[in-house]
């Protein structure tokens, strides 16, 4: 059974290998269309653990993959945002106020009027940092090593080619049973992808 | 003659300046209503409107700046109406393509509005304190110096003359570019398409000028000795918020009754709607707040004092209302995704946001006439009477035309349009 973290961070397609060291399957297809096809047949196979590589976004790959709408991202942002509203409000007034008031042509010494464009300026910044770093911890980024990049082919996906991978996390997978499906569904080369290397399927 | 662009009566003229085109339509692009969708509008904004002559005789100061909010109201909506299309046009956006007859129609409202707005003729002298003959003269206890400088621009001749020149050029930009949507629904000829985008490219200039100086001339100068650079882009960014919120409200009326435009309108339409509702949301407060901190910071007795009146006599809560309503409310409701693509939450925030931009007008106009704040039911009256009618001109044009641009030459790519 897979643990909390590991069925969140397979819910945002970030995937772990097993214990017995293969790390899944890795299916190359013709063309998006296809890829998009096999991507629905294997959401309706039951199967959870699986990504889909390509060189530019399918339209429609959500919906087929079942992803849904990823709110992660925003719902981070707007708590930056709100961090950094509340924050700038705390530091203008502990820096005006408290630490060392000055007074300045008779103006208080904290008011919210001068102090709106410094909570602006935060929330904006930290919505950013919410939503740039949550965008890199929901994806499991930086991530400079995973055991896809040991298959050759597998570097076409920023080319010309369309991968399926199907994990060996998922509770379904079984390597002869998940390469008959993906031959079955128009997969024209499967390989193996192990921690330490690929082999032919 | 249905399938060729002819020019209509002059009546008919003020409301629609071409003949029907309806029977060119294709049949998923009809108006589905029937003639009370316009009817009732009408009539209605008659019987308000004559109801607010009764106050009128009652207390003319009242029904006088009731009635500059009310027409304010329509002026800036159609104003932001004509920004919208204009930048539609000029950055080539295929998204709003779908919406853009309903743009168009909302765009042709500034004859009618001319003539809604001679009544205030008689009303100067209430409106304008810098109409009053003993500002000027030296030797009257009423002798302003301060008005006394600015009387080469703020007269009452030099003032109807700059009136005539707005309306003239918004009447010319939007008479181009409906007349050549509409000339395009009969006649795909594609040199029309640049017709619109070169109107645009000369209009938006004299838009922004026009617009930023009828702010000062028509509400700006009710008090007449204050002033602000901003102004202009304030009187815009309300106008342009109310402006999209009207179009988007239309369509959703037009899709839920009658079921047209459905499926042409998707979601994804709705989406765009929603996210300018969103960002005009902001930049009317940024705007708002830009007038007001540079002002908070001067603390210069004559910059202030137009704050002052708006903080003072319970206008405070006015003042407090429009952040927390015309700002932060609509700001949290629109930032979702799921909400920019709900129809019914769009539907009550389109509501929500025309209300709040005649309380923005409200808030700029009535503390000149009144020390204490609140509303008299000439405001109402006046505001809903106006609306009325040219909601019902609005409607008519609507229903003699497609509605959407059925030979644009990215009508198709507007259909197909997805934001995800």
């Amino acid at each position: 059974m897979p643990t909390l973290v590991q069925d969140l961070k397979a819910r945002l397609g970030i995937f772990e290998s097993d214990a017995d060291r293969v790390y899944g399957l890795l299916a190359e297809f013709s063309d998006p269309g296809a890829l998009l096809h096999a991507a629905e047949a294997v959401r309706e196979d039951g199967y959870q653990h699986f990504d889909t590589h390509s060189p530019f976004p399918i339209h429609g790959m959500d919906e087929a993959m079942g992803l849904g709408n990823a709110t992660g991202v925003g719902v981070l942002a707007f708590f930056g945002g709100v961090t950094g509203c509340v924050g700038a409000y705390l530091l203008q007034w502990w820096t005006a106020a408290v630490d060392y008031p000055l007074n300045i042509s008779g103006k208080p010494f904290f008011a919210v009027e001068p102090s709106v464009p410094i909570m602006f300026e935060l929330t904006i910044l930290f919505a950013a940092f919410g939503a740039v770093a949550g965008m890199l911890a929901l994806n499991g980024l930086p991530r400079p090593y995973n055991p896809l990049f040991y298959s050759e082919r597998f570097k076409g996906a920023t080319d010309d080619r369309f991968f399926l991978h199907i994990a060996a996390s998922d509770d379904q997978f079984d390597v002869e049973e998940s390469a008959a499906l993906l031959q079955r569904i128009g997969a024209q080369h499967i390989e193996l992808v192990k921690d330490d290397g690929t082999m032919d399927a | 003659m249905a399938d060729a662009f002819n020019r209509s009566s002059f009546f008919t003229w003020l409301v629609d300046p071409a003949q029907s085109t309806r029977d060119a339509a294709e049949r998923a692009y009809r108006f589905a209503g029937d003639r009370r969708a316009w009817v009732v509008p009408l009539a209605l904004g008659i019987a308000l409107l004559a109801i607010s002559a009764l106050g009128l005789w009652q207390s003319p100061d009242d029904f006088f700046f009731a009635y500059l909010t009310g027409w304010s109201f329509l002026l800036t909506t159609s104003l932001g109406g004509l920004f919208f299309l204009v930048f539609n046009h000029l950055t080539r956006a295929h998204w709003s393509v779908v919406v853009h007859r309903i743009n168009e129609g909302l765009v042709w409202a500034f004859p009618l509005l001319f003539l809604l707005g001679l009544p205030l003729l008689f009303g100067m002298h209430d409106l304008y304190h810098w109409t009053h003959a003993e500002l000027y003269d030296p030797n009257s206890p009423q002798y302003d110096e301060v008005l006394a400088g600015k009387r080469a621009y703020l007269n009452v001749e030099f003032w109807s003359v700059r009136m005539v020149g707005y309306f003239a050029v918004w009447t010319l930009i939007s008479y181009r570019l409906y007349s050549f949507s509409l000339r395009q629904d009969v006649d795909p000829d594609p040199s029309l398409q640049q017709k619109m985008r070169n109107t645009s490219a000369w209009g938006l200039p004299l838009l922004a000028v026009t617009t930023a100086f009828a702010s000062y001339d028509v509400l700006m100068s009710t008090d007449p000795h204050w002033f602000s650079t901003i102004f202009g882009i304030y009187f815009f960014a309300g106008g342009i918020l109310s402006a999209v919120a009207t179009i988007t409200l239309l369509t959703l009326i037009l899709q839920h009754n009658g079921g047209l435009l459905r499926g042409i309108v998707t979601p994804e339409h709705y989406h765009d709607l929603g996210k300018y509702l969103f960002g005009f949301v902001v930049f009317w407060a940024y705007i708002a707040f830009s007038q007001y901190v540079l002002y908070w910071y001067g603390g210069i007795p004559e910059e202030t004092v137009w704050f002052q009146h708006r903080l003072r006599g319970g206008w405070g809560w006015h003042s407090a209302s429009l952040v927390l309503f015309h700002f932060l409310v609509p700001f949290l409701l629109l930032l979702p995704q799921a909400t920019k693509r709900a129809a019914p939450v769009l539907g009550v925030l389109a509501v929500w946001l025309i209300g709040m931009h005649w309380f923005d007008l409200h808030w700029v106009v009535l503390p000149v006439l009144r020390d204490s704040a609140g509303f008299h039911w000439l405001d109402f009256t006046c505001w809903l009477g106006l609306t009325g009618i040219f909601a019902g001109a609005l409607v008519y044009r609507l229903s003699r035309h497609p509605l959407v641009p059925q030979n644009h030459p990215s009508l198709s790519e507007s259909l197909h349009f997805e934001n995800l």
